[in-house]
């Protein structure tokens, strides 16, 4: 087996000529600093040559934690003497952004003897501009051949497949050093005039990017714009995952239907019925909403207005410790945490990514949707005045939403004053990628992956914890009685914990079964009152808990309590991975707790008091 | 380190407004060496010429073109980069 890698400058399009040249699909954004792991895979064609696509770094010389292990990866991928070719992708638009680097790596491979062939990329932008850049006085500066190639296109990708035969058959002593021993100034000041002499003349390409952002970064405009956006963005998460989420309810109902009489067994058809469908089916539900936030989201990166869109929340981000690279994050976490988890892979400061971290578990994703509907119809007053326009329902709903979002700046805010030195931290510094038109296939693809790797990876999870829920409140009499289950006597265990909020044991072992995630909270509820389809038809329910003892207060507090907490499993396996550190997600879990606890506690004691 | 208020005449990239054009002198003592290093490497080396395209409102990192590429700045690294005023080259 031999190995092919693939370096470059961030942005300058090493995932998409991966998924080119190998099949895969890994994820390509119109952004810097998409790629955050080593990627592997067949070169398409040559079954024995793997490439490896590493994360884009500027220089070989790291400045963060991060970086350095990104270069020391390829330093020690130079070493493995697998490795016989090196492909530096270089942005032919922007030379001079990628020539140093691209010194650096020649340098590099001939200390170690490798190969190394540079393909300039984004030939297809210089054609459509009528510019061109000298390739055979750029080949002949470096003593390196050069490829042009589109990875948007596929024009030149047969060239590299050849070159990369043509290496092999070669060998690599076939090249004569020429920059072994150059220090890095040297190679600094080459790079600059070359780029100065060969690079595409002229300023279309600057001056259209530059006139979009008039546009779009002007204090009124982009502001407008960004509303405008933003609000088009809500728009169709709801709506274009509506139909979708009712079609994946419908369905699963019309399977247990189908399928559940056919068991045999009684255990196991109450099993299928509860745990499979309505417990795997509550967390399948949301799978939608991730296709299409993840797709929308990438459209607006890959055209270029994400990077506008972190400018314009920099500065109000980063007094609460965070940087406007954390906004897509954030934004993302709105509707589901899981998608804004992977997203602040973008964030390259390790000290601001571990805040975004702590803030997209609080935004009001729509998990809590249910729980806050269920609560807001059972104990806010339906009254509106002005005609219809403003009732205290919608007040409310529309309260503890923003309250999520306060309580994580609030967070971030206190966390990034309390710990000033901890965790490298780097200064803003963003390229401003040009405006393109998004590739629609590799956008579906990706929406589609992030989509299918949710139900594989949360899925275990989630069936393992349906599983344990399931078991406590079925046995030991066959899910007669709730009450009189395990999971009962649980109840009646955990419930001193939850009386000093006025609940009861019942929506104690609610509480705990919505750790699954939290619209289990309402079906939970639903079985306890002994009411079929309570996720369905809540007015019973509703009616049900305002006819048991529950005060206003206990309601309040029960809101609050959700606004805050981390009822997810899903959310915390993917904060473990990402993160790579299952201590941050099982602190924040304990944190927050603590936090929903106390919080939902004085609101208690405050209401309780009025 | 020590800390030296800047003299009088001198400029940082910060100040810049919108269409301005400016050469690099340098970096102030304040600024890590690690970032200088990266900042050469993005282009923003003494003597090279930098232009403002985007000032906008309300503190937002500024957006600076040198050569082709564009970048984005905050003023907590902005103003650790020193600058003199060129005529401008159009
Ligand atoms: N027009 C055009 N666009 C391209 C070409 N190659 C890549 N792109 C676009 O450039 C952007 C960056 O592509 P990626 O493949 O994500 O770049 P990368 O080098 O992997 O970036 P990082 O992982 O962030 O370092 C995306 O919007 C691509 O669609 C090309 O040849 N032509
Ligand atoms: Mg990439």
């Amino acid at each position: 087996m031999t190995k092919v890698l693939l370096i470059g400058s961030p942005n300058s399009g090493k995932s998409l000529l991966f998924n080119r040249l190998t099949g895969l699909s890994q994820k390509v954004a119109n952004f810097p600093g998409i790629t955050v792991d080593v990627a592997t895979g067949k070169l398409q064609g040559m079954d024995d040559v793997d490439l490896v696509d590493f994360p884009g770094t500027y220089s070989l010389k790291a400045i963060s934690a991060e970086e350095k292990v990104a270069v020391a990866q390829f330093e020690k991928a130079l070493e493995d003497n697998e490795v016989e070719h090196v492909l530096c992708l270089i942005d032919a638009t922007r030379l001079e952004k990628s020539l140093f680097f691209t010194l650096q790596v020649i340098r590099e491979c001939e200390q170690h003897g490798k190969a190394v062939t540079v393909l300039a990329n984004m030939i297809d932008v210089l054609e459509a501009n009528n510019l061109s850049i000298d390739l055979p006085a750029l080949e002949a500066a470096i003593h390196t051949r050069v490829i042009p190639i589109s990875a948007r296109s596929g024009k030149g990708l047969a060239d590299i497949a050849e070159q990369i035969r043509a290496a092999r058959s070669a060998g690599a002593q076939a090249r004569r050093p020429h920059l072994v021993d150059t220090p890095d100034e040297l190679l600094r000041g080459t790079a600059h005039q070359l780029a100065q002499r060969l690079g595409p003349r002229g300023d279309v390409l600057v001056r259209t990017q530059n006139r979009l952002d008039a546009f779009f970064l002007h204090s009124v405009t982009g502001g407008f714009a960004f509303f405008g956006i933003m609000y088009l963005l809500f728009q169709s998460i709801f709506t274009w995952s509506t139909p979708a989420m009712d079609a994946i309810e419908g369905s699963l109902a019309w399977m247990a239907d189908g399928i559940v009489p056919l068991i045999g067994n009684s255990i196991l058809q109450d099993f299928t019925a509860d745990a499979l469908f309505s417990g795997i089916g509550a967390f399948l539900v949301f799978v939608p909403q991730i296709f299409v936030l993840t797709f929308v989201i990438g459209l607006l990166e890959d055209s270029g207005y994400m990077a506008r869109a972190t400018l314009i929340c920099h500065k109000p981000l980063r007094y609460f410790g965070l940087t406007g690279k954390s906004f897509v994050p954030m934004l993302s976490g709105v509707a589901c945490a899981i998608p804004g988890i992977y997203a602040a892979r973008a964030v390259d400061s390790p000290r601001k990514r571990l805040l975004t971290y702590m803030a997209i578990p609080l935004m009001p994703c729509s998990a809590r949707l249910p729980v806050y509907a269920l609560l807001i119809a059972a104990f806010i007053p339906a009254e509106t005045f002005l005609g219809g326009l403003v009732g205290w329902q919608g007040l409310a709903m529309f309260g503890i939403y923003f309250f999520g979002m306060f309580i994580a700046l609030a967070i971030t805010g206190f966390v990034s004053r309390a710990r000033k030195d901890a965790f490298d931290d780097l200064p803003f510094v963003l390229e401003l990628p040009p405006y393109r038109l998004p590739g629609i296939k590799p956008l579906l693809r990706n929406a589609f992956n992030r989509a299918k790797h949710f139900v594989v990876k949360a899925g275990k999870i989630i069936f393992a914890v349906t599983l344990v829920v399931w078991v406590l409140g079925y046995f030991p009499n066959y899910g007669a009685d709730l009450g009189q289950s395990w999971l009962g006597h649980l109840g009646r265990v955990i419930e001193p914990l939850f009386a000093p909020l006025g609940l009861d044991w019942r929506y104690g072992v609610a509480i705990l079964t919505s750790f699954l995630a939290r619209e289990v909270f309402v079906g939970t509820l639903g079985t306890i009152f002994g009411i079929e389809g309570a996720e369905e038809n809540m007015v019973p329910l509703v009616q049900q808990i305002q006819g048991s003892d529950l005060t206003i207060a206990s309601g309040l507090a029960l809101l609050v309590f959700f606004a805050i907490a981390l009822q997810c499993v899903s959310t915390m396996a993917i904060l473990a991975k990402e993160s790579r550190s299952g201590t941050l997600a099982l602190k924040m879990f304990g944190a927050y707790f603590v936090l929903a606890y106390a919080v939902a506690f004085l609101v208690y004691q405050l209401a309780s008091a009025f | 380190m020590e800390m030296k208020p800047p003299p009088e005449a001198t400029r940082t990239l910060w100040s810049l407004r919108r269409g301005e054009h400016c050469a690099i002198t340098g970096y102030d003592d304040l600024l890590a060496e690690a970032y200088k290093v990266r900042l050469m490497e993005f282009g923003f080396y003494p003597g090279e010429t930098v232009s403002c395209l985007q000032s906008p409102g309300f503190g937002a990192p500024k957006v600076y073109r040198v050569n082709n590429t564009i970048y984005s700045l905050d003023d907590e690294i902005a103003d650790h980069i020193l600058v003199e005023s060129t005529p401008p080259r159009d």
